[in-house]
């Protein structure tokens, strides 16, 4: 039984690039393989300006921070980025107690992440 | 009959010798004070310093007798002991809310509810369970969830259920990825929760390949508070030993225990 997580994908208007993704479920080393593959599919397509709304990810551990904190790396090594927004309290502690907010482009609301899109 | 005739019996819970619940039914007012007292006398004899008054039956109460109750009340409390109250039905649990009697005694739905709270909140007992698992990581998820589950339950907060989740799921991950991967053996946790505080033991049988690995991986885990963009390894343990009060870990040739101890951080 793995833990579900579910991508949906849509455009932002006037950006070819950019993506916004929304994550719902839990992300966990249950499903890290199934994520990578998604976001990385979307950085193959060219797709390397990703904005994760985590406004319905209810839960986050340290595998599934991994792997954020490797599209985040890999989107700017391909000269894009991968914002995070609406990260709920929980899921803000524990990327805050592991020293990883600085390491992450995060915004409090989607309009501002859409807004620092270059 | 009158069915309004009062009427009152003790009986005394199994939980303890120290519980008596007594069951009143009827009219409680002016003309039961005497009988009330005379149980009170008889509770008394018999040593008993919880007393679970169970009101789900009584249609009316005076406030003569209430406030027979809070000297009652008063007397356990001397003791060390305690009055409260189980199954008040809707116009009477009004009626002692208006004279403020929720702010002197404790209301329970009912006599187990009494009775549980006993043990948890003044006898601070606490509940244990124990988890066997083969280390599949796709077992983990169900595993972390009834454990947050529980906590939500024993009326710990949403936060630190949630805290508490994280702990489980890092320490059984790092099992299953760790230990010995043979379908045949398996990962116990043993949890046990009271008011306080989560205690949490983890064993699992050693991969003797990967031990020296291990013993390497919790170094920087214990030494590091914060884990860097680079760091593949760690951050499980790193978040462990940020979320919890204490953590401890034990590696052998025979197996790998973690143990862990998460104190209540919020009340509800």
């Amino acid at each position: 039984m793995e833990t579900q997580i579910q991508l949906t994908c849509e455009d932002v208007p006037g950006k070819a690039d950019a993506r916004i993704v929304r994550f719902i479920g839990d992300l966990d080393a249950t499903n890290v393989d199934f994520t990578t593959e998604k976001i990385f599919g979307y950085f193959d397509e060219g797709l390397v300006k990703i904005i994760a709304d985590f406004k319905q990810l209810r839960y986050v551990n340290s595998t599934g921070l991994g792997v954020l904190l490797h599209f985040n790396k890999s989107a700017k090594e391909k000269a894009g980025c991968f914002k995070i927004v609406n990260l709920n309290e929980n899921v803000y502690e524990i990327i805050e107690i592991i020293g990883a907010t600085s390491l992450l482009d995060i915004y409090d609301e989607l309009d501002e992440a859409v807004a620092a899109l270059v | 009959m009158n069915n309004n005739a009062l009427v009152m019996e003790i009986s005394s819970d199994e939980v303890s010798s120290e519980v008596a619940v007594l069951k009143i039914t009827g009219f409680l007012d002016f003309s039961g004070i005497a009988m009330l007292s005379g149980f009170f006398g008889k509770i008394t004899a018999e040593n008993k310093n919880y007393l679970i008054v169970d009101l789900a039956g009584v249609e009316m109460i005076c406030s003569a007798a209430l406030g027979e109750f809070m000297g009652y009340r008063k007397k356990l409390a001397d003791k060390g002991g305690n009055l409260v109250f189980a199954g008040l039905a809707g116009a009477i649990r009004s009626k002692l809310t208006l004279l403020g009697a929720n702010k002197i005694f404790s209301f329970y739905h009912d006599v187990r509810g009494a009775i549980n709270a006993y043990k948890w909140d003044y006898k601070k007992q606490s509940k244990s369970i124990t988890v066997s698992f083969p280390p599949f990581l796709k077992l983990v998820p169900p595993v972390r969830q009834l454990v947050s589950r529980l906590a939500r339950q024993n009326g710990y907060s949403t936060k630190d259920a949630f805290r508490i989740e994280t702990i489980v799921d890092e320490v059984c991950n790092n099992a299953v990825e760790h230990g010995l991967g043979d379908p045949g053996s398996e990962i116990v946790l043993r949890l046990s929760i009271d008011k306080e505080k989560v205690e949490l033991n983890v064993t699992n049988q050693s991969d003797p390949e990967k031990i020296s690995t291990l013993r390497e991986l919790i170094k920087p885990a214990v030494q590091s508070d914060h884990v860097g963009d680079d760091d593949k390894r760690g951050r499980g343990l790193a978040l462990i030993r940020m979320l919890s009060n204490n953590m401890d870990v034990k590696i052998t040739e025979r197996g790998t225990s973690v143990h862990v101890v998460k104190l209540r951080e919020e009340q509800q």
